[in-house]
């Protein structure tokens, strides 16, 4: 009982950071039909910016890092970015009006990560004093690319079948390699690299460190109006997406978080680094995903993934998500 | 003296220039012109790694200029086979007479 009350109240004083506030507003200012626009250039900078600085930082800490401390979780965030992608294959796709090639890019963006919940997850822990391990930034693309690729394959597999031309087997390579060249992915192995072999102190200390939270409120906008502006394209698909959107992201975190704890009790993972997991198994990739299951997955209703993921996948994992992580982390750490 | 030829215009989305691009340029046309482009059209659903709700055009409009109409019609049905099933486009096709250009007429000129 004492631990459900305290649980609940560090839930809800979290609702009412920056982060959430702005989110909510960009919704709600949408919603009301404002004319306010951010500029795309500024969408473009900003995501340079956040995850340029998660890399340097993550970068400067792995040199004091034990390899064998990263390799358990590495590990669990592949399974994770599988696991979403066939979790997702089995259940919504069985669903009725739900288009198979649909619910595999679905459960693709689910699996794979979103920039903004990431940098969101790390300002939360950080304003609640909660210390993780910096390198778990370099986690991000060990989900990511695994359930991208999982979900194109699966989804030729289905259409190979469907249309029984056998034998035209999706190139893995081009996928990876497409990802990784994506500007999100980009800003930050580059963040690794430099925080790991330059002495980056005074740029990160001087213009990345300090505009990250400012840069991180404008891009809680940018998301909450763009999951108003999404909405619509619900409307044109199964309402089980819905449902879909928003039980997804609490239970693929919950079983991230299981797998955490255990990282936990087995290398000493810090209760940090298992929200993190947990934040970025939750979390679904909004804008840097889609473009590569449009092209991956040609045949997919965009308004079904799109729909799901931005309108309601990514503020439900901000909103909902994060704080239970994090007040489930603060219970257990005590 | 203006040298006759048909100009192809191709409006679609942003995501697919890459791939066109590579389709015009080994149909064997000399160039072609890209510009940004808005619009609605039936299935209105643009996925470009750009936030919708920012101020850009998230479609393209396409203009190349070939010699024959058969080089035209080529690439023209290479792209509504491959795309047009699953992305929104339309292609179409109009007369043009080009005046000036240094390639597209040849050594002798328009």
């Amino acid at each position: 009982m004492d631990f459900l009350s305290s649980f609940l109240t560090r839930f809800l004083s979290q609702l009412q950071s920056p982060t959430l506030g702005f989110l909510i507003g960009g919704i709600v200012v949408a919603a009301l039909g404002s004319q306010l626009v951010i500029p795309d250039a500024i969408y473009k900078f900003i995501v340079f910016m956040l995850l340029m600085k998660v890399g340097l930082t993550g970068g400067q800490e792995i040199r004091n890092a034990n390899l064998t401390e990263i390799l358990l979780p590495a590990l669990f965030s592949v399974i994770m970015g599988i696991l979403i992608v066939l979790i997702g294959r089995y259940t919504l796709c069985k669903l009725p009006n739900v288009k198979t090639e649909d619910g595999i890019a679905t459960a693709g963006l689910f699996g794979a990560v979103s920039g903004s919940t990431f940098a969101a997850a790390l300002t939360l822990l950080e304003t609640q004093k909660i210390p993780y391990e910096a390198w778990s930034a370099a986690l991000y693309p060990f989900m990511d690319i695994p359930a991208l690729v999982t979900a194109i394959v699966l989804a030729s597999i289905y259409t190979n079948k469907r249309r029984g031309t056998e034998g035209k087997r999706v190139k893995i390579w081009p996928i990876v390699k497409e990802s990784l060249q994506g500007s999100a992915l980009t800003a930050l192995l580059l963040g690794l690299a430099l925080g790991l072999l330059t002495q980056p102190e005074s740029v990160y200390k001087s213009f990345y460190d300090p505009l990250f939270r400012g840069f991180l409120s404008v891009l809680m906008l940018i998301m909450g109006m763009e999951a108003w502006s999404r909405l619509g394209e619900l409307r044109k698909v199964a309402q089980w997406y819905v449902v879909y959107s928003i039980v997804a992201p609490l239970l693929h975190g919950l079983i991230a978080f299981g797998l955490g704890m255990i990282a936990h009790y087995a290398t000493g993972f810090s209760l940090g680094g298992v929200v993190v997991l947990a934040v970025m198994a939750a979390s679904s990739s909004d804008i840097s995903g889609p473009p590569t299951l449009r092209a991956g997955i040609p045949s997919a209703n965009p308004s079904a993934y799109i729909g799901s993921s931005t309108a309601i996948g990514t503020p439900v994992a901000i909103a909902l998500g994060i704080p239970l992580y994090i007040g489930l982390a603060q219970a257990l750490g005590g | 003296m203006a040298k006759p030829a048909k100009k192809l215009v191709i409006v679609t989305e942003k995501l697919l220039l890459k791939q066109i691009a590579k389709i015009i340029d080994d149909s064997g046309a000399t160039g072609y012109t890209v510009v940004d482009a808005g619009g609605k059209g039936s299935r209105n659903v643009r996925s470009s790694g750009q936030p919708s709700i920012s101020d850009t055009y998230l479609n393209v409009k396409i203009e190349v200029l070939t010699d024959t109409p058969e080089m035209a019609l080529k690439i023209s049905d290479e792209i509504a086979t491959k795309f047009f099933d699953d992305y929104s486009g339309i292609v179409y096709i109009c007369d043009a007479e080009v005046l000036n250009a240094h390639k597209f007429c040849g050594p002798d000129g328009c």
